[in-house]
């Protein structure tokens, strides 16, 4: 019996080792968005730098925020929040300055989306990629005329609507579909959001933020309320499924690079940024994941099919129509107990 | 009477394929040609050379068994040594140590997830391989302690008595009486430990850091952003080596002639 | 005792009371602490004493996810009595050999991993799902069943995940019930229902309620399976948890919920060993 138990004992040290040996000092710690960057990319950058992306991944900007918040300073040494993230963060003091002239692709970002309001000098972060929401419809299931939230309403449509897991999407869905603002804070509006959500509970099938598109392609549901990359990844499986862009409003983002606190790799995060804003890289990104493309180099040599995808090529002119989430300090406890009561 | 004998035979086949239908799907379609799993399609090995290539489902295995095999060894010589320990003496604290040992049996594991977080974020514990093994560590050891002890009761409690009459050092006893007599209790402990670490999603899913994904957090993100039959696969290769080890293991314990049941 | 023993003693205890004061101990304490503190409504903890969470707590809303995370772990528990039972009677009348081969297959799916087969449950369950075709191949149905993305699904997942916590327990209860009583209660002319409610019942109660623990505490918990079978649409005290901890970040709040869930959890297993129930079973497979 002992010699099996020395057995192991070996082997478990030869794997130690193995793994020890492994961990360089040469890494980057990225904590990402779940869909975003396809491995391939990753993989060429680490061969091209010899640097070793460690990639954790989370579903929302709030949990992205729990993971820095809650992990030891310098755990992460890029992250991606979005707009209204990186003002929040920016308060909270959890990231820091950026250096951009180690940026030499800097100049390949479309200016439209440098110098927004909820970081006015790009002093802390630098835009990646934009997205917008939007309603998807199959028609081959579905042959009504939809162009609004309230359309989605109909008893048509029974269990057949995928939704993003995201409080404040949802939540600002309902308010854009009473005609409110999308931020509101007053209760009783969002009283009337809630019971609006009550009403369409009836019709959805499933939230989900992580992979939406696989609803819709497998003819789950007939409708999303997605953004806008997931749309696109469905329409290329099925053209049938059409792009709305509803009447009443939209939630939009930018989501951006960001350098948290104290990070420990510096240096490999900047070599990351730059690399993922070379127009070739960037095309690779967007072909994979058909977000809104935010630079400008990269537009030149954008595929056919993406430009031809409505719901990839959001025109400039309706991505500006859209709102920001914004940051809505303490009364986030109001969105959460409505959220916990419509689920 | 022999319709009644059907009956029960046919129950007990029902509750084993409601256990077997998902395997036994999943292991069909890692040789289905189709990525979309809906029909089958045709015969392939492909997914099996896309899992090897696949390097960060492999990390997320590697990582996993580094913490499993760690964890288990760990929990193993503490729980056994400790298990006897509290058998044998007796101090102040020891019915309090007795009674906090069942907290991490009882208690839902997304408690003990969030507290072990807590307590990483409040001593500023950077999250990794080292605090998932600790966590591990945490939950598993309390069972090999109670696996340990439950052979130990049933032990003759003359024995260490025995052999230290006959002028036997503490630790010889120990290496050549105690630990001997109590190994099966040792072997289902650590068997038990290492299939809880193996399969773990809820605790790991708060205590991992960045590069020390395990496979079941892997899978679970996987599973959630669009999973690719690679994962069948390698479902599939992990079914055989756990039925192989089993099979193997009851061929030398019917060889050895041993009379135990293989279930106690 | 010499005091050469009661330092090699010390020494002995050391990495055991290490490990419960801080893998055990100092966690729940902590929890416990904070479950008192207010939140600044973005992650952080403001530590004054307050007993606001757990008042937040009696809110209807939350109220409700109480009640529907009971109530799913309870159909589960439920279900899970209801197939291990038999089973267990069943296998426990065969001959020995056969019984631990029945075992061995119980056992074996629960040592692959559980999400892969969580996952073979959605190719199975989902609208164009495995089950649907062949239905619809049949001719059995015309619209595609709702399997998943509902309680439905969530109960399937959980059962299936939790199932071998039920069976073990109760078989090794049946396993070693008395048969010389059995017999010689229907010697005495008991009829089967009341050798089974009067001598079969009560003498395997402590293994029924040891597995019903097994699977009721961690169905609670598990936030996986209704993500993931259920399509996020019902929240259950795991879920909230998690949200509390990692989106809301309200840690105070989803603290208070964790330490009423430790209460519930406790008051359980005071009741378990009411019955007779033995602490080392709860562990012991």
């Amino acid at each position: 019996m002992n010699k099996k138990i020395l057995v192991i004992l070996i082997v478990a040290v030869i794997l130690m080792n193995g793994c020890a040996l492994k961990k360089s000092d040469n890494v980057l710690n990225v904590l990402n968005w779940s869909s975003y960057i396809p491995d391939s990319v990753i993989r060429d950058f680490e061969e091209e730098t010899g640097i070793i992306v460690n990639y954790g991944t989370y579903s929302s900007n709030e949990e992205c925020l729990a993971k820095v918040q809650s992990a030891k300073e310098g755990t992460y040494d890029l992250i991606f929040p979005s707009d209204y993230m990186i003002e929040l963060m920016i308060k909270r003091d959890l990231i820091q300055k950026m250096d951009l002239s180690q940026l030499k692709n800097l100049g390949n970002i479309n200016p439209n989306y440098l110098g927004l309001s909820y970081d006015q000098g790009n002093e802390y972060s630098v835009p990646f990629i934009a997205a917008s929401v939007v309603i998807a419809v199959n028609r081959d299931m579905v042959t009504d005329e939809i162009s609004t939230y309230q359309d989605l309403l109909s008893k048509n449509y029974r269990n057949d609507i995928v939704m993003l897991d995201d409080q404040r999407i949802v939540i600002g869905m309902a308010l854009l579909a009473l005609g409110y603002d999308m931020n509101e804070t007053d209760p009783e509006k969002l009283e009337e959001a809630g019971d609006w959500l009550l009403e369409l509970k009836p019709n959805i099938k499933a939230y989900d933020s992580d992979s939406p598109k696989t609803f819709l392609i497998s003819r789950e549901t007939a409708l999303g309320v997605i953004w806008n990359a997931e749309a696109a990844l469905a329409v290329q499986e099925n053209p049938n499924i059409e792009i709305i862009i509803p009447e009443e409003g939209f939630a939009v983002s930018i989501d951006n690079f960001a350098i948290p606190k104290n990070a420990k790799h510096i240096e490999n995060a900047y070599r990351f940024i730059d690399y993922i804003l070379r127009d070739d890289v960037m095309v690779k990104i967007i072909e994979d994941y058909p977000y809104k493309n935010v630079n400008k180099k990269a537009e030149a040599s954008l595929p056919e099919s993406y430009l031809k995808n409505h719901a990839a090529n959001i025109q400039d002119a309706v991505f500006h129509r859209g709102s920001f989430v914004e940051n809505i300090g303490k009364d986030i406890v109001l969105y959460d107990k409505l959220w916990a009561e419509i689920k | 009477m022999k319709d009644k004998k059907i009956l029960k035979n046919l129950f007990i086949g029902l509750v084993l394929f409601f256990l077997y239908l998902p395997i036994l799907v999943l292991v069909l379609y890692s040789f289905n040609t189709s990525k979309l799993n809906i029909l089958f399609e045709g015969f392939t090995l492909k997914w099996y050379r896309v899992l090897l290539e696949n390097r960060s489902l492999l990390e997320a295995l590697g990582n996993t068994l580094i913490v499993a095999i760690t964890s288990t060894l760990v929990s193993t010589v503490i729980g056994t040594v400790s298990a006897i320990a509290l058998k044998k003496y007796r101090f102040f604290g020891r019915s309090a140590l007795n009674e906090l040992l069942y907290i991490p049996i009882v208690i839902p594991e997304i408690v003990l997830g969030i507290a072990l977080l807590s307590i990483y974020t409040f001593f500023h514990i950077e999250l990794g391989l080292h605090t998932l093994i600790l966590s591990h560590i945490a939950f598993s050891l309390p069972f090999v302690v109670v696996s340990v002890r439950s052979v130990l009761n049933s032990l003759d409690p003359h024995l260490e008595e025995a052999a230290a009459d006959l002028g036997a050092s503490p630790l010889r006893t120990f290496f050549h009486i105690t630990l001997p007599a109590v190994m099966p209790g040792v072997i289902s402990g650590a068997l038990l430990a290492f299939t809880l670490s193996l399969d773990d999603v809820v605790i790991s899913y708060f205590t991992a850091g960045p590069g020390s994904n395990t496979l079941p957090l892997k899978i679970y993100s996987m599973i959630k952003t669009g999973i690719t039959p690679d994962v069948n696969a390698l479902s599939s290769l992990i079914l055989l080596v756990v039925i192989s080890v089993l099979t193997l293991s009851t061929v030398i314990k019917i060889k050895r002639g041993r009379k135990e049941k293989a279930y106690e | 005792m010499k005091k050469h023993d009661s330092k090699l003693k010390w020494l002995i205890l050391f990495p055991i009371i290490f490990y419960c004061l801080f893998l055990i101990v100092l966690p729940l304490l902590y929890i416990f602490i904070i479950s008192f503190f207010q939140n600044d409504y973005y992650g952080g903890i403001i530590q004054i004493f307050t007993i606001k969470n757990y008042i937040q707590i009696l809110d209807i809303v939350y109220i409700k996810v109480f009640l529907q995370s009971f109530f799913i772990a309870l159909i589960t528990t439920v279900i899970c009595i209801c197939i291990a039972y038999p089973f267990s009677l069943f296998v426990s009348e065969k001959k020995s050999r056969y019984k631990s081969i029945f075992l061995m297959l119980v056992i074996i799916p629960f040592l692959t991993n559980s999400l892969i087969r969580t996952y073979g449950w959605i190719v199975l369950l989902r609208k164009e799902g495995l089950i649907n075709t062949v239905l619809s191949q049949l001719n059995l149905i015309d619209e595609p069943l709702a399997l998943m993305y509902n309680n439905l699904g969530i109960v399937i997942g959980m059962v299936y995940t939790l199932l071998p916590f039920m069976i073990l327990p109760v078989y090794s209860a049946v396993d070693k019930l008395d048969h010389a009583m059995i017999e010689a209660a229907s010697d005495l002319g008991a009829s089967k229902w009341q050798r089974f409610i009067h001598v079969i019942v009560p003498e395997t109660l402590p293994g029924l309620f040891n597995g019903s623990l097994m699977v009721f505490i961690p169905a609670i918990g598990y936030f996986f399976i209704s993500d993931l079978l259920g399509g996020g649409k019902l929240m259950l005290l795991g879920n909230l948890i998690k949200n509390q901890f990692l989106v809301a970040r309200n840690w105070p709040f989803g603290a208070s919920i964790s330490i009423v869930l430790i209460m519930i959890t406790f008051f359980l297993v005071k009741l378990y060993k009411k019955i007779g129930g033995k602490m080392d079973d709860l562990g012991g497979f």
